[in-house]
């Protein structure tokens, strides 16, 4: 019986590989074990040998063709074999390889066309320039026009952002509940007279931090790994901050926030791959630390962006990021900092309000956003094996799998804990 | 096809044979004794003279373009240079004879005859005429350079000012006759009566007709010259215009004060070379090029073969013919035999003949021999001759040096911070002219409102809905020809000079009727039917205006404009610019685009005059505007060419609130015009495509709900985009149609500005819907060529806004659009 030949999978993130070179013509006699071919991915080659004894039937992709992983790219059997079955799409056949992973990006297309998936947005100068206006986010508008192009009408049916897109954290906890209720239709309401219910149309800002939500979910791969930090140290320094405060009204006010914040940029210029933004073809990784800090707000939810955070000092940081928070509150923030676009990484903190877990939503298209929850005594062992309440502050770090594996992640946050735990206090 | 003149089979079926003359061949026999009479020492003396300043001049050139020095002066000049060595005795003896009313037209080997016809106009112009000329001329900018610590009588200033205004002329000089756009191949001077020069081979072969036509229509003094090279009696144009010059309707059926034959003669500058081609012998076959006259018409055009090389002889010829003219029965054909010493150019090797050939002429240089014979008859010594030739030496020696001076002789100054649009502010006059000739009054039959059609006019609908919003009949409805017609017989009640002509134009009233009714109201010589021949319907009309006339012609379809091709894209753009501006050119060409008739006469060709600098072009589509434009065109002093559609002669107005103005209006050139208001997307159009953007309007309303901006372009050049921008910053989208095939179609242009000037505005790129490029197919397929409603729908669809629901009905994918550029079709 005739089997395939599929292009394997190297690694999570390949799609894609590209023939090198094949090492056996059609119609060759190959053992199991013979090299057929080599093939590259974006960061090394490699040689795929044939599995089974047999005739290589029929080879269906050239050298540097690009080939989707788990496509089949040649059959093997008995001379005279039909072969049509295995043509590229046809049938992929996954169980045939132990190794493949289960599922996701195995093309279900019938069509030959190798991957791209178109992801250049196309945008007409005037929708960009309403987009411009507007502040919205181009990546996130589906493009109506010819060739999926964004036209006016694609942005002018969509309100202004008066906030960002994201994230997990509001004042008002019921609205956690945006994005169900942006997708739910109106079914179940019908079930319950209007005596019984109250029916609002949704404000536009709802709308909006409805859309984005759903989108960030709905357009990235994101999970959160949770972990914690023991603050004792941390909580030393604030009450230092606060008695030096008492003795000097001017003395700056070093809150534990700023603290976790300068935390997580030291942690940040180690691992840049989380300072960085998905674009679909590309990821951008920025050369400094642009952080976003969620604020809450009167009129609701707001990610200001601090602009090279990296190069303050911890005063500096502080006195930046409450005047941020202010400019939220007050109005008159620059819209530009608003934008998802601005920032490399955001920080959502949600410690005071005893949150103890929970799993943020990107801010897209950054790659990572880290909650910030709130301190909790657990038993540890802090040394000679006396056993104590020491107080730990959990963060939890919901990333884009797209972009970070779970590795590189996992140490990211780990570095987020020693800078914590490490902390010196330098104003 | 006047019905006056009875077509008699029996005569016409007669046996018979058509006899031809003699034509005179080198008849002249005169010694210088038995002239004496005719001539004064002085006049003599000046022929010898003036042939000496022409020589002297052209070796100067010569020397300058093969050495790069002239008598130790040092000058390079890059431009053109073809020379008549040896060509002085015809110059002299076509000038000698001629007025100031006289005027010539020339070629590209015309230096000899500029300078003979100015020093003939000097000699009989008095020291007021010619301070007044020169003083006058370019607001005195030539004059100014010659007078500069110039001492010496009036006549001595002039030949000064001739001398100086030809050779810095010819050297790109802005102080020279045509501020040095014209150049050695153009270069003339009109006060003088030397008209344009003509470096298209022929091209005064139909120009000139025009000229004499103006004398004749306008009952001006004076006769036409038309010298053309022997090679050039090739040409079509020159062969059109001959048949122009010798219709018989100029003495059977023009009125008594008009009638007789045109004052014209045809002087063949017979060297016997075009460019290295040998007309006889090897590249032509008349022989004799006085023999064309005799196919031309019954009188032969008193064709003759004159010596060349005898200036006496040809002054005696053209004594001789000036009577014939006179009397009303020309044209008349000259062959002036005359050889060049020079080359083509300076660069010729002359490769095409043999040393000897020259040198046997040279034994017959007419300097040479002219002067002899004035020493042997005692008219001047040898010293004297020698003495006229080293002062006329000397003085074009100092012209050089002034005329090369780039402090008193500076060519246009085009840097941005001099005069960087010098030339574009040339290119078209801009005119406003009620009349080219205020003093006079107009010809005509009767007064204006008891004209047949005016009166039939006066009882129709000037809106396409009466009082109570019905339509109107075709019958009772103003439609577009009544437009242009309103329009075209108030200029001819209000200019004296303006005339019409083409085919059908007479009796019948122009194919599309347009005309008819002016029939009645104008003299024979005012509307009259050409022959068959657009080149000289073209060029014609171009010589008239030269002069200072105004003329309105036709070609009856759009198609025939390659039949005039050289008029409309050489000359008629050309001319203003050229002359340095003293030309103005006020011919408005009227082309029908036609349907239903297949490949040839179906052709919008707007996109290929909108291509030429110097052009103006209009294509309105409403009654409204087609009077209102051909107002301006008839108003105005620069070419047009007005473009109408045989689709559209009987629309009514639909747009122009009140309908038609009874009363005088013009229209802007360039300014396009919103026919129906929409927020959506703009459609511009150009010409009858304005009704099929109409009704794709009407069906993306009722089907999508989109409200199109309907534009009329209404003019390709000049064009304003101003209100183009400002439709589309509101629509955002942009749609551009007309009948013209899409490749190389002008809207292209337009597309391209409209993308640069408004890229920011758009929603998607500029589209352009045009005809098919195929063949025209005959009428029944013409659903498939032409741009219908569903193509403007359908173009929005697939390029600018997806249509929910809508199926297009043609391919519009790009892989369809590589495919048919890569096939060429």
């Amino acid at each position: 019986m005739a089997i395939p030949v599929m292009m394997p999978k190297q690694g999570q993130s390949v799609e894609s590989c590209i023939i090198s070179q094949w090492f056996k013509k059609k119609g060759d006699s190959v053992k199991a074990g013979d090299p057929l071919f080599s093939y590259e991915t974006d960061k090394a080659s490699f040689e795929e040998e044939a599995k089974v004894d047999g005739v290589l039937l029929e080879i269906f992709y050239g050298e540097g063709d690009e080939v989707p992983v788990l496509y089949n790219v040649a059959v093997i059997g008995q001379a005279g074999e039909a072969v049509d079955e295995f043509r590229s799409g046809g049938s992929a056949a996954p169980a045939a390889e132990a190794t493949a992973p289960p599922a996701p990006a195995t093309p279900a297309t019938p069509s030959p066309t190798p991957v791209a998936a178109d992801t250049k947005i196309r945008v007409s100068p005037r929708a960009r320039a309403i987009a411009e206006k507007k502040g919205i986010n181009l990546a996130a508008v589906k493009g109506t026009g010819p060739n999926g192009r964004i036209i006016a009408r694609d942005v002018e049916k969509s309100p202004a952002p008066a906030l960002p897109r994201e994230m997990g954290v509001s004042a008002v906890p019921a609205q956690h509940t945006a994005p169900a209720a942006a997708n739910a239709p109106a079914a179940p309401v019908a079930a319950y007279s209007d005596a019984e219910c109250e029916v609002k149309k949704l404000t536009n800002i709802r709308k909006l931090i409805a859309k984005a939500m759903h989108e960030s979910l709905q357009n990235s791969a994101q999970l959160t790994h949770h972990l914690s930090a023991d603050v004792r140290k941390l909580l030393a320094l604030r009450e230092e901050v606060k008695k030096a405060q008492k003795a000097d009204p001017n003395h700056p006010n070093i809150t534990l926030n700023d603290m976790v914040c300068w935390a997580v940029i030291r942690a940040l210029e180690k691992f840049p791959e989380a300072n960085s933004q998905f674009l679909g073809d590309s990821i951008k990784t920025f050369k400094q630390v642009h952080l976003g800090l969620a604020v809450d707000t009167p009129r609701g939810l707001m990610v200001p962006v601090l602009r090279n955070a990296d190069d303050l000092s911890l005063k500096g940081l502080s006195n930046k990021l409450r005047a941020l928070a202010e400019g939220c509150r007050k109005g008159g923030i620059d819209p530009e900092l608003l934008q998802s676009t601005a920032g490399s990484f955001t920080v959502s903190n949600l410690g005071n309000y005893g949150v103890e877990m929970f799993t943020p939503i990107i801010n897209v298209p950054q790659v990572a956003i880290l909650g910030v929850n709130t301190i909790i005594q657990r038993p540890a062992d802090i040394g000679g094996g006396i056993m104590a309440f020491v107080p730990y502050i959990g963060l939890s770090l919901t990333y884009d799998h797209r972009a970070i594996d779970g590795g590189p992640a996992t140490l990211f946050l780990k570095e987020i804990k020693t800078q914590i735990e490490n902390f010196n206090m330098v104003i | 096809m006047p019905k006056s003149q009875f077509i008699n089979p029996k005569d016409v079926r007669q046996a018979g044979f058509i006899e031809f003359g003699k034509i005179p061949v080198n008849q002249y026999k005169k010694e210088l004794a038995e002239e004496r009479k005719n001539y004064t020492n002085d006049d003599l003396i000046r022929i010898y003279h003036d042939m000496a300043v022409i020589r002297n001049f052209e070796e100067m050139i010569n020397s300058i373009k093969i050495s790069n020095e002239y008598n130790g002066v040092k000058y390079n000049h890059p431009g053109p240079a073809h020379l008549g060595i040896g060509q002085e005795a015809a110059a002299v003896g076509m000038a000698y004879t001629l007025g100031v009313e006289d005027y010539i037209f020339g070629s590209h080997r015309s230096h000899a005859e500029i300078l003979a016809k100015g020093m003939s106009a000097i000699a009989k112009l008095n020291d007021r005429e010619l301070t007044d000329i020169m003083k006058n001329f370019q607001n005195g900018d030539t004059l100014r350079v010659v007078e500069k610590g110039f001492k010496g009588s009036v006549k001595e200033l002039a030949h000064q000012f001739l001398i100086y205004g030809t050779m810095a002329e010819i050297f790109a000089r802005s102080t020279g006759f045509n501020r040095g756009l014209g150049g050695s191949m153009h270069a003339f001077f009109t006060p003088f009566g030397v008209y344009p020069n003509n470096a298209i081979v022929g091209g005064s072969g139909d120009i000139s007709v025009g000229a004499a036509l103006y004398k004749k229509v306008n009952s001006k003094k004076g006769i036409v010259v038309c010298n053309i090279g022997d090679a050039s009696m090739a040409c079509g144009p020159v062969w059109e215009g001959l048949a122009f010059a010798t219709m018989d309707q100029y003495r059977q059926l023009w009125d008594a004060a008009h009638r007789g034959g045109l004052p014209l003669i045809l002087n063949i500058m017979n060297n016997q070379y075009g460019m290295g081609g040998q007309t006889a012998g090897e590249t032509m076959g008349y022989g004799i090029a006085a023999r064309i006259g005799a196919g031309v018409n019954p009188e032969m055009m008193h064709a003759e073969r004159v010596d060349g090389y005898n200036p006496l002889a040809v002054i005696d010829a053209y004594r001789r013919k000036r009577e014939i003219l006179a009397d009303g029965n020309g044209p008349v054909l000259l062959d002036v035999l005359t050889y060049r010493f020079s080359g083509h150019s300076p660069s010729d090797a002359s490769s095409y003949r043999t040393p000897e050939e020259v040198e046997a002429w040279k034994q017959f240089d007419s300097i040479v021999t002219f002067g002899k014979e004035l020493v042997q008859a005692k008219v001047a010594s040898e010293a004297q001759l020698n003495e006229i030739r080293e002062s006329i030496k000397n003085r074009i020696t100092e012209i050089l040096k002034v005329a090369i001076d780039a402090d008193r002789s500076p060519q246009l100054n085009l840097n941005l911070n001099a005069d960087p649009e010098a030339i574009g502010k040339m290119m078209l006059s801009n005119g406003s002219a009620d009349s080219m000739e205020p003093a006079r009054k107009p010809e005509t039959l009767m007064p204006m409102e008891e004209n047949p059609r005016v009166k039939q006019i006066r009882g129709k609908e000037r809106f396409y809905l009466d009082r109570d919003g019905k339509p109107v009949s075709k019958m009772k409805m103003f439609q577009l020809r009544d437009g242009l017609f309103e329009a075209i017989i108030d200029r001819f009640y209000k200019d004296p000079t303006l005339v019409a002509y083409g085919e059908e134009n007479r009796d019948w009233g122009g194919a599309f009727a347009v005309y008819r009714g002016l029939t009645e109201a104008l003299p024979y010589h005012r509307l009259f039917n050409s022959p068959i021949a657009e080149g000289a319907i073209a060029g014609t009309a171009i010589g008239y205006a030269m002069c200072g006339g105004r003329a309105l012609v036709e070609i009856m379809y759009c198609d025939f404009l390659g039949r005039c091709g050289d008029e409309v894209f050489n000359q008629m753009p050309k001319w203003q610019a050229m002359s340095g501006n003293v030309i103005k050119m006020p011919v408005v060409i009227r082309v029908s685009v036609g349907s239903k008739y297949g490949a040839q006469h179906s052709q919008d060709w707007s996109s290929l005059v909108a291509h030429i600098p110097g052009l103006k072009v209009c294509f309105p589509a409403t009654p409204y505007d087609a009077k209102g434009l051909m107002n301006a065109a008839l108003q105005g002093t620069d070419p047009v060419i007005f473009f109408e559609s045989q689709r559209i002669y009987d629309v009514g107005e639909q747009f122009h609130q009140g309908g038609v103005p009874e009363g005088y209006y013009e229209i802007p050139f360039g300014e396009p015009d919103v026919k129906r208001e929409g927020k959506d997307v703009t459609i511009l159009t150009v010409g009858s495509t304005l009704y099929t953007a109409l009704r794709a309007a009407d069906e993306l309303k009722a089907k999508y709900g989109l409200e199109a901006e309907v534009m009329d372009a209404r003019s390709l050049v000049p064009f304003n985009y101003e209100p183009v921008l400002q439709s589309i910053r509101k629509t955002g989208r942009i749609v551009l149609a007309s009948d013209a095939s899409v490749r190389g179609s002008f809207l292209n242009d337009m597309a391209q500005n409209i993308t640069q000037l408004a890229f920011d505005d758009l929603d998607a790129p500029a589209v352009v819907v045009g005809s098919r490029n195929w063949i025209t197919p005959a009428y029944e397929q013409e659903a498939f060529f032409f741009p219908q409603k569903e193509w403007i729908i359908d173009a929005i669809h697939e390029r600018i806004l997806p249509l929910a629901g809508h199926k297009s009905t043609g391919n519009w994918s790009d892989t369809e659009m590589l495919r048919r550029s890569k096939m060429g079709v």
